[in-house]
């Protein structure tokens, strides 16, 4: 039985012969593919920008300082910048936010927690939180489409908005710690950040051409702030253009209009210009300026208020940075009746700051800095601050590439 | 007439609509220009003058990008620090990051330095392997037979030509390298330091071995400890020759080549980074003349 089965698998196997070439060639094809598919093994077969498989992409950023200053907290805590942070021992509200470097000493100012991730094809996912000492702060959570045509993007979330040149920008990322003082006068400490929708579109020319729409809760007190429905619309035009190779200039025009806790009209215009020569491969230097004023209508006056600053930066080398800074109030059309009454003169407002920084490497920096603040009105008296203050700012995990 | 002069211009934008081929280095889009043709039209991103983990992200960039049909990229990370932000500020589904119109070599490369654990503590390491392969002369045809294909799936209509061009892009590249293979053979510097890993692949590719880094750690600069470290280190192992890029600090090398009488020689990291680099073949003649002479 066994012999006869033997015996006819030996016929069959030579009636087949040809078919069993066939095979032999398939098996060593298979081979050669299986010696490719080894010798290709250790080829780069991650996703290009993928830092962590699926994980979302996570960076820690920590921010602390060391400060002296020539007034006391309490006193510092009750600062007015006259017209536009007026502070009123009754009313609590008119406190100035202070999140960052406010007191003498030391700060923790924040533990920032960054996530950005694919979702899928259509959409990116973007969360950044803020941990004070006493606080958790969703600074921005939103969704930004991936693939719409026409180079148009959507995003939809929490967000701070793309208005003027400084607005989108983190604490972190500033070119000083301290923010540009018509910032602060008009919109507080995290500038135009709400809820609402941009959408943005690139026009399709060899000059960068950028313009963008957003409709916003408007919940900034301080310019808008109308509680009874969605009251803010952004809108802006950027354009760049680079003369040579290392010469870039990016400027733009922003126009903010909203309704105040009055439900009356607060518009707010902003210009701004920032260029940037590139020295050599880690020098360079950035000049940056921007221009807002804010036309805010309450009952049947219309305050005109405006100012800028103006920021020079020079990257020295591969490790140092220095730079100087000068911020000034240049319309003040408000009724300024309670300082003059108390003899508190208003004009002049303005301040410098200048700054060393020292980056041992891409994610730390430690930031030397000095300001000479002449816009403050403390306890009742025109005060000039000088401050000195040492922070340190680190980020670990994914890498923030950085913005222009 | 006006008319038929407008139909002229609207048909011949039709006939020689030509391929947006972008690449973030300047080799990439040299060997894209060679596969590419007249079919496509290469711009280039970042400049060779510079380093190429930090290439400043202009704006301008952003309006490049946005009418890219297809993104050629280094990968394995040299773009991690300028690129993310540009490409999902650009708006152009056609190179985002999973679409057929972003080409990443380095999945096509053999990646060497792969490092086993990876920690900040060690300098901004390449947690992906070495990515600056564009420095060996053989890996060339890689690049040029990964961007072959993908044109060809970008643009079919076009298959014959880009077929043709990496044939006869091929056949000059092997002649080129056979002569380069043989000058070489006689080259006399087989021991260097170099100042970042920029030149693994060339040197692994010739046995020339590299004794360490100028920079003490990737992304860190250098320390007098570790620099009086790498010259005894020279001097032990007679290394004759100090392999200088053209974008970091040169007061180090010159220092190091006073105490121990190595020389320095200027090496170009990628096309048109130095005088005369302009073409592949000068490219890489310059890192075989400096480095042999
Ligand atoms: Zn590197």
């Amino acid at each position: 039985m066994k012999k006869s089965t033997l015996l006819s698998l030996l016929v069959v196997s030579s009636v087949f012969a040809d078919a069993k070439l066939d095979l032999l060639q398939k098996q060593l094809n298979k081979q050669q593919m299986q010696i490719y598919a080894l010798e290709t093994k250790n080829t780069n077969q991650s996703a290009s920008f993928s830092q962590n498989a699926y994980l979302p992409a996570i960076a820690l950023i920590l921010n602390m300082s060391a400060v002296a200053r020539d007034v006391n907290n309490t006193a510092y805590e009750d600062l007015s910048i006259p017209g536009f942070i007026d502070y009123n021992p009754t009313n609590k509200n008119s406190k100035a936010e202070l999140p960052f470097n406010k007191s003498r000493g030391f700060n923790l100012n924040y533990a920032e927690v960054a996530m950005h991730s694919a979702v899928d094809p259509y959409f990116d996912a973007f969360a950044i939180f803020h941990l004070h000492p006493h606080e958790f702060e969703i600074e921005e959570a939103y969704v930004q489409t991936r693939s719409l045509p026409y180079a148009l993007r959507i995003k939809a979330g929490k967000f701070k908005s793309n208005f003027g040149r400084m607005n989108f920008k983190h604490q972190h990322s500033w070119h000083f710690d301290a923010q540009p003082i018509i910032y602060k006068a008009l919109f507080g400490p995290d500038a135009i950040s709400d809820a609402g929708i941009q959408l943005q579109w690139i026009a399709p020319t060899d000059t960068y051409i950028m313009t963008g729409i957003e409709a916003l809760q408007g919940t900034n007190e301080r310019s808008f702030g109308d509680k009874e429905i969605n009251n803010l619309y952004v809108s802006y035009l950027k354009s760049s253009i680079d003369i040579g190779e290392d010469l870039s200039i990016l400027g733009g025009i922003s126009l903010a209009h909203g309704k105040n806790l009055t439900t009356h009209t607060t518009d707010v215009y902003g210009v701004d210009l920032t260029m940037r020569e590139q020295l050599g491969a880690y020098s360079s230097l950035i000049w940056q300026s921007e221009y807002l004023q804010r036309n805010k209508k309450i009952d049947e006056t219309t305050n005109k208020q405006g100012g800028f600053y103006t920021e020079l930066i020079y990257r020295i080398n591969r490790n140092y940075y220095c730079g100087v800074h000068y911020d000034a109030i240049t319309k003040n059309d408000i009724d300024l009746q309670r300082y003059s009454a108390n003899h508190i003169n208003t004009d002049n407002l303005n301040r410098y700051l200048v700054k060393i920084d020292y980056k041992p490497f891409s994610m730390s920096r430690l930031r030397l800095s000095y300001s000479y603040d002449r816009t403050k009105v403390i306890a009742g008296e025109r005060k000039n601050i000088n401050t000195v203050m040492l922070s340190l700012n680190i980020a670990a995990g994914a890498h923030g590439a950085h913005n222009y | 007439m006006k008319k038929t002069i407008l139909l002229t211009v609207l048909l011949a934008t039709v006939i020689f609509a030509q391929v947006n081929v972008d690449a973030t280095y300047s080799t990439l889009g040299a060997i894209a220009k060679k596969i590419g043709g007249d079919n496509v039209k290469v711009t280039i991103l970042g400049s060779s003058k510079y380093d190429p983990h930090f290439i400043v992200p202009k704006p301008s960039l952003l309006s490049k990008l946005r009418r890219a049909d297809l993104l050629i990229i280094n990968g394995a990370g040299l773009e991690l620090g300028w690129l993310p932000p540009l490409l999902r500020n650009a708006n152009n589904p056609k190179i985002r990051n999973g679409a057929n119109g972003l080409l990443d070599i380095s999945h096509f490369v053999p990646m060497i330095d792969v490092p086993a654990t990876v920690s900040r503590a060690f300098g901004d390491v390449h947690s992906q392997g070495n990515p600056h392969y564009t420095t060996d002369p053989h890996i060339v045809l890689i690049i040029a037979r990964a961007i072959e294909k993908r044109l060809i799936e970008i643009d079919l209509d076009n298959a014959k030509a880009y077929q043709t061009n990496l044939i006869n892009f091929t056949k000059k590249w092997q002649k080129y390298l056979k002569k380069y293979d043989a000058d070489m053979q006689m080259c006399k510097t087989k021991k260097v330091v170099q100042y970042h890993q920029l030149f693994n692949y060339f040197l692994e590719r010739y046995n020339i071995k590299s004794y360490g880094t100028i920079e003490p750690l990737p992304g860190i600069s250098p320390s007098s400890k570790h620099t009086i470290w790498l010259i005894n280190t020279i001097k032990d192992e007679k290394v004759k020759v100090i392999l200088q890029d053209i974008y970091h600090e040169k007061r180090t090398a010159h220092f190091i080549a006073d105490k121990t009488g190595a020389r320095v020689a200027l090496i170009p990291h990628d096309l048109g980074s130095l005088k005369d680099t302009g073409t592949l073949e000068s490219f890489y003649n310059t890192i075989k003349e400096h480095l042999c002479r």
